[in-house]
């Protein structure tokens, strides 16, 4: 019926699993939430409705209900290099990334939607965002992504893949549609950019060139201090070339 | 009227008499109550044994069962079909309501063969001394699997758990060191399972030993040390391959030609394994300078 893969299966253990997962043994600092509320939260955004009528506030209370502070300084945005960032935010111990707070921890790498007239989830293809924008999964990721940027503070760091087709800094993309606009100038201190190729990949951005020039100078017009480093690029490179 | 306020006196009365026999009953229901919750608490018997080491984990069951699911269903879906539901209840019935310093091999058994699965030839990583860097490699480089990238490690990881004889079996207060007692839970638990990961390895293996560690990059008291050697099929696995990594900035205590290297070589040859060592294996290395970048350990190509 939809183009997309269907619903996770044990997509409620899995989530509450996590959620205890998260409070208990990742982050404890967090204290003691409520992971069943949390998860009927999470179900009755997308349930029994239309999977291409679900928007971002309808996850408002599970945000609301799953929401912890992000510390200052450890905020870590990323397009395109998702095993790095894993490495690189440590488990949340280095940074937090969206995926290393409760509320991106628990659904990361999931996929779900309902369907109308139906209290069921839909496991055998849910719609993808070309098919419809306001599907279950896209909707939250906005929400999420938006709630993340603006509860980030301090120094917030900004991971591209310097070895992306496309360019370093993708438009459309998460942050540029929903982070960036979501970022608290008060807050925020100086926001700082790494341009980092996949090891052994090509570089095909940089600091100052095509993509990131142009982040760089979005950013610089919003009034934030900006700076980009390409250091870890040339480590990289230097390691690897053999 | 004379009748009236007869019957409104009557009523009075009545409402003051039930008033005082229901604040009776509620007394003496009190005291019924109170002696048998003391009474209760008196048969309770015996309470919990008393550890050093910190207790079960709150939520054991959906943090295990969640683990599994999401491992099988989102991670490697490889693994194949596991009950999660089965896998959850073997590793309860190891240790519910047991004295957890009594606990065997033959207690995980029905656990061990729920949640095995095979491991693909030359993806083997033992690790010793370098748990943070090798999972942090693991992460980004799905190409090797660590007992902890398995499902058994994976459920068990940072987890903890033991039980007791009294109800309701599960201590979740303490749970014993090993050096109050080896059986327990966990070491029982990380042994068999360490020792079923090296039975299960092909090919070529790796290992990533921590060259900055005072003691010695090789200890025979480890488990790969101690188990995971010992355990590796010299008709299965052609190689074992060595990365000595030294903390970026970190004291070089012992390289490849080390004492416990040589030490560790010669059981390994001794078992008929072909042995190769690096120092600072290039990508995990990576790993360690985008972390340093800055640091000189991380420009050593510059010179060449």
């Amino acid at each position: 019926k939809w183009k997309g893969e269907g619903t996770t299966l044990n997509l409620e253990s899995i989530v509450i699993g996590r959620c205890y997962d998260y409070i208990r043994i990742v982050n404890p600092a967090v204290g003691e939430k409520n992971c069943l509320e949390i998860w009927e939260a999470f179900k009755n955004a997308f349930i029994d409705k239309d999977p291409c009528s679900v928007l971002p506030k309808d996850y408002e209370l599970f945000i609301n209900l799953s929401f912890h502070t992000i510390p200052p300084n450890k905020s870590l945005f990323w397009e395109n290099n998702r095993l790095l960032v894993n490495s690189f935010a440590d488990r949340g111990h280095r940074y937090m990334s969206l995926a290393d707070t409760l509320f991106g921890y628990m659904t990361d790498f999931l996929n779900w939607c309902g369907q109308a007239n139906s209290t069921g989830l839909d496991y055998e293809s849910c719609p993808t965002t070309e098919e419809c924008e306001n599907n279950p999964v896209e909707s939250f990721w906005r929400i999420a992504s938006i709630t993340y940027a603006q509860h980030s503070s301090g120094v917030i760091h900004v991971l591209l893949n310097g070895s992306a087709v496309g360019g370093a800094y993708p438009v459309p993309g998460f942050f540029a549609d929903y982070e960036i606009p979501n970022l608290q100038k008060a807050k925020v201190s100086e926001i700082v950019i790494w341009v980092v190729d996949d090891i052994e990949g090509p570089d095909r951005d940089s600091c100052g060139t095509n993509t990131v020039e142009i982040l760089q100078n979005r950013l610089k017009n919003l009034g934030f201090d900006v700076t980009c480093a390409d250091n870890y690029e040339s480590v990289m490179f230097l390691l690897c070339l053999d | 009227m004379p009748f009236q306020q007869g019957s409104a006196r009557t009523r009075q009365r009545t409402v003051l008499l039930v008033g005082i026999a229901v604040l009776l009953a509620a007394l003496v229901l009190a005291v019924v109550l109170a002696s048998l919750l003391t009474r209760r608490e008196q048969e309770d018997g015996p309470k919990m044994l008393k550890w050093k080491d910190r207790g079960t984990t709150k939520n054991l069951q959906e943090v295990i069962l969640g683990r599994c699911y999401n491992y099988v269903m989102a991670r490697y879906p490889e693994v194949g079909d596991k009950d999660c539901l089965k896998i959850w209840d073997s590793l309860k019935h190891a240790f519910i309501y047991k004295n957890p310093c009594n606990i065997t091999s033959e207690d995980y058994q029905p656990l061990m063969e729920l949640a095995s699965h095979p491991i693909p030839c030359n993806k083997s990583l033992f690790w010793s001394k370098t748990n943070d860097l090798v999972h942090r490699y693991t992460k980004s480089n799905q190409n090797f699997l660590t007992l902890e990238d398995t499902l058994l490690g994976y459920m068990a990881d940072r987890v903890s758990w033991c039980g007791d004889p009294s109800a309701p079996g599960i201590n979740y207060e303490s749970c014993p060191k090993r050096s109050e007692c080896e059986s327990n839970p966990g070491s029982v638990f990380w042994k068999m399972a360490s020792k079923m990961f090296a039975e299960a390895a092909c090919g070529v293996v790796q290992v990533m030993l921590n060259g900055s560690v005072e003691a010695g990059a090789f200890g025979s008291s480890s488990i790969f040390g101690s188990i995971e050697i010992f355990n590796l099929n010299p008709d299965k696995v052609s190689e074992v391959h060595i990365w000595l990594m030294h903390d970026i900035g970190g004291p070089q205590s012992e390289s490849c030609s080390g004492h416990s290297i040589k030490r560790l070589k010669n059981i390994l040859e001794a078992r008929n394994f072909k042995i190769t060592c690096e120092d600072n294996y290039r990508p995990v290395q990576l790993l360690q300078c985008v972390h340093n970048p800055d640091h000189t350990d991380c420009r050593i190509c510059t010179d060449t």
